[in-house]
């Protein structure tokens, strides 16, 4: 039997609040800073929380395209239309001749919803008297819902219009599987590459929760800060005084590359994505499983995919949302899958300066990994001011901290029990000892 | 044996579940379709908004009662019971046909490993229903009728129930579906409209080929009945939504034809290892031996969508490593669109060349109507059943051929399904997959 197919990243490209090239994101979260702020994408003076990291002073004139011609798409295709140019130019794989039915795309873009304006008023418009008549709704809501709009809310847009701008006509979807999805995504996409069935794919992911129903509905779940009077510092995983996580916004898109074609045409090599585990807790749609059963799952499913014990992890991008029991249970299943090993390995969640980008967070959380190995550096957890005897791990305080970094592990924890994890690794040509048990 | 991409570990089809407008029993499923007994009727479902969609393919047997999903075990039926008002229509849909698919399979408790058994599942665009934020509104709302956003975060937000969000995710049929089943392996929910079940089931195939697990469950879940989802359809595509026969509506290939109708489905398969399926003696529908997905997208040309089918199938077909003869017949994604339908046959015609005009061609949406993702799953288990069967099922009101559609849609019962087919679908924006599943030997 032939020996899998190695995959590795020539490109990425991002947009987030902290900035819109790799270097303006990497720099803010290495000193820190935060991209949480008030909240201004809608009036939310009447809402317990009115904060945000929101993307901000970007269109798509960023990346040469005009704004006008896509004013029917929500603001997350906008992002992922500007990652993806971003992606695609830095790698350089325009040029390369690169066979439109063996490129394709696979992403983890979150449902758009409704306008809330056009949404009520096409409720009230269906009540008379206060009463709603529900067999009224769709002829209120055709007058006054914009057709043009309403398809680009649906998930498989984003692939669709990527499709069409990069000449990328091979396998192609979508997936959400809540805040797991564009890690999976970037998984699939993998085994896509590695089991032959495209050679290139642009994969990531791209979300926007910033809306009154992103609003209400993680308000109802109890699931947000409620820090506004000091939004930067509103975030604050493992710290033992965490109370939420905050809604954040952006995209993020690879280029995951076979590595020969790669090599082929001299492209940059970014990192080589080595490892994907996913799976769920299977405990129930309101609660992690509590002792982290199904995200330790995917961890070891994704060492094991890269050929890797735990001991040889430089870093761990953790999906610390900075909610009171993600964060605990996630340290508990870092713990599971590496015993002692845990208190060794630096751990940041980068939610703190970020936000939670929703279905687009493991998107972001890997390309930061891939910066941590490029640059032997890994971003701290701000606002970390008390420690948790429920997380007891090195979760990288404050300060960024020069870590030579081979190996990085992410991951991504979901709502309804989701789980994914990713591994990047250097890229080394054969000949270390571990692209030679991947070999094998 | 294949030297394709499933040659690792050779995947097949031990279970199969539907909640479908024409059935929720494998059984009367496949009686409605021998009998070309239409699920298209008058909409019931006041809760849908509807107007102008006055007709569709409604699963009117599927009340969201817990008789609804089939023989369970007490742990069951009591943990299914209790999350029913958790799960919207779509997700009561896809844990109905799931645990029928199980009981299908005969898997018993020990040929599970919960950690080696996931779950790939395809979902549409989820409705938010106007229904959870009335009392919301009226809180926010003057004598005048007018809402008042100002007030939505402080008055009108509390009045929503606490778990709202979660039950408007897609991702949640999938959920659901693990947690009732034990199914802790690879999990995940593709969002890719009609053309999500082949694709689950191709992604859910390789993750077995693969190793990463040795059961998958498979399937997709939809509907465009509901408000949201109604509304997209209506302003996206031409909706055939009345008729003094809404039988007749749905006519795929038919030179009358005039557009989709609207319907709501669920459908689920089994998936395992050869290996484990022949050693505990389980009944195989099938093998799935190939699969292709692809997008050709450029706006709204006609020849783009043609091309993503045709891509689909060749891919399907090289990655079993078999030729166009091999195909017994088609399930064709078959919508009833005027152009819709022009653009698949153009596909098919490129493909099989001379062979589209013997080649058998069905399209259950001529039963059910449209249902979304489900409506590919559905069409899955027709055509499995075709197979296990051994003759196909006629594509209703297909009377007049229309030159400009130059296949073969099957008219009779007792045409012969073959051994193999290919099904497939596609979206309007230019995403198309196909699934190549063979009888095994």
């Amino acid at each position: 039997m032939e020996s899998r197919r190695r995959v590795v990243i020539t490109g990425v490209g991002c947009v987030t609040p902290l900035g819109a090239t790799t270097g303006d994101v990497w720099d803010g979260l290495t000193a820190g800073r935060s991209g949480v702020g008030p909240l201004t994408l809608f009036d939310a003076s009447s809402f317990a929380v009115r904060i945000a990291a929101e993307v901000r002073d970007w269109d798509l004139w960023d990346v040469g395209e005009n704004p006008r011609r896509w004013q029917h798409c929500p603001r997350q295709t906008t992002f992922a239309i500007g990652a993806a140019y971003k992606a695609v130019r830095g790698s350089g794989i325009e040029q390369a001749r690169v066979d439109p039915l063996k490129f394709g795309v696979y992403l983890g873009c979150g449902e758009a919803f409704e306008d809330f304006g056009n949404f009520t008023r096409s409720i009230c418009g269906a009540s008379r008297d206060g009463h709603y008549e529900p067999e009224r709704f769709n002829e209120t809501a055709l007058r006054i819902f914009d057709p043009d709009s309403e398809q680009e809310y649906e998930p498989n847009m984003p692939a669709s219009h990527l499709a069409a701008l990069f000449d990328a006509h091979g396998p192609n979807a979508n997936c959400i599987a809540a805040c797991v999805s564009s890690a999976q995504a970037i998984g699939e996409a993998t085994r896509i590459v590695r089991r032959g069935e495209a050679d290139v794919m642009l994969a990531g992911g791209a979300h926007s929760l910033i809306h009154p129903f992103g609003l209400t509905g993680f308000e109802r779940l109890s699931a947000l800060s409620t820090r506004n009077s000091d939004p930067a510092s509103a975030v604050r995983p493992f710290d033992k005084n965490r109370d939420g996580f905050v809604i954040g916004e952006g995209a993020t898109i690879f280029i995951l590359e076979e590595l020969e074609h790669a090599r082929r045409r001299n492209a940059e090599i970014w990192g080589e994505l080595t490892g994907y585990g996913s799976s769920q807790d299977a405990y129930r749609i309101t609660d992690s499983h509590p002792e982290g059963r199904g995200t330790s799952n995917a961890m070891r499913a994704a060492l094991a995919d890269a050929r890797l014990n735990p001991d040889e992890i430089d870093y761990i991008n953790a999906h610390g949302t900075g909610t009171l029991v993600n964060d605990k249970i996630e340290t508990l299943a870092i713990k599971r899958v590496f015993g002692d090993d845990a208190y060794r390995v630096p751990i940041s969640s980068t939610k703190c300066m970020l936000g939670h980008f929703t279905t687009a967070c493991g998107a972001i959380d890997l390309a930061v990994g891939v910066m941590a190995i490029r640059h032997g550096v890994v971003p701290p957890t701000i606002n970390y001011e008390t420690p948790d005897p429920d997380c007891d791990l090195d979760y990288v305080p404050n300060f960024a901290r020069e870590v030579p970094c081979d190996q990085v592990l992410s991951n991504s924890i979901g709502f309804g029990g989701q789980n994914a994890a990713l591994v990047v690794s250097r890229y080394e040509p054969v000949g270390t000892p571990a692209t030679q048990r991947r070999a094998a | 044996m294949t030297t394709g991409h499933y040659s690792q570990r050779r995947v097949v089809i031990t279970g199969v579940g539907v909640v479908s407008p024409i059935g929720c029993t494998k059984d009367d499923f496949w009686q409605s379709l021998m009998e070309a007994r239409s699920g298209i009727g008058a909409l019931e479902s006041a809760s849908s908004g509807h107007s102008p969609g006055r007709c569709a393919g409604e699963v009117t047997q599927f009340r969201g009662h817990i008789d609804d999903f089939g023989d369970l075990d007490k742990a069951k039926k009591k943990a299914i019971r209790k999350a029913l008002k958790l799960m919207n229509r779509e997700t009561q849909m896809a844990v109905a046909a799931t645990q029928h698919a199980l009981g299908d399979s005969g898997l018993a408790d020990d040929d599970v490993d919960p950690e080696r058994s996931g779950v790939s599942y395809g979902a549409g665009y989820v409705s938010m229903m106007p229904q959870d934020f009335l009392d919301g509104i009226q809180s926010c709302t003057d004598s005048e009728n007018e809402f008042d956003f100002s007030r939505w975060g402080s008055s009108g937000l509390e009045k929503m129930t606490p778990l709202w969000l979660l039950t408007c995710l897609p991702n949640m049929p999938a959920c659901h579906i693990s947690i009732y089943n034990d199914l802790r392996g690879p999990n995940n929910s593709i969002t890719q409209r009609e053309a999500a079940a082949n694709q689950a089931v191709a992604e859910a195939s390789h993750i077995i080929a693969d190793g990463a697990a040795d059961i998958m469950i498979a399937g997709a879940t939809g509907t465009n009945i509901l408000p949201l989802n109604m509304l997209h359809t209506v302003m996206e595509q031409e909706v055939a939504d009345d008729a003094p026969d809404p039988t007749k509506l749905c006519r795929p290939f038919d030179r009358q034809r005039t557009g989709s109708v609207i319907g709501e489905a669920a459908a689920t398969v089994i998936l395992e290892d050869f290996d484990s399926a022949v050693g505990r003696g389980a009944h195989i529908y099938g093998e799935v031996v190939g699969s292709g997905s692809n997008c050709a997208a450029a706006g709204h040309h006609a020849e783009k969508r043609s091309d993503a089918i045709a891509h689909a199938i060749k891919a399907a077909l090289e990655s079993a490593a078999t030729s166009a003869d091999s195909v017994g017949h088609v399930h064709a994604h078959g919508l009833s669109g005027r152009l819709a339908d022009i653009e698949e046959a153009r596909a098919v015609r490129q493909v099989f060349g001379g062979k589209a005009d013997t080649l058998p061609v069905v399209a259950a949406k001529s039963y059910t109507g449209n249902a979304g993702a489900g409506s590919g799953a559905v069409e899955l288990v027709a055509s499995l059943l075709a197979l296990e069967h051994g003759n196909l099922f006629p594509v209703l009101n297909y009377e007049q051929p229309d030159p400009e559609c130059p296949i073969s849609p099957v008219t009779t019962t007792g045409v012969e399904a073959g051994s193999s087919f290919l099904n497939l679908s596609v979206v309007p924006q230019g995403q198309a997959s196909c699934l190549l599943v063979r009888s095994v030997e």
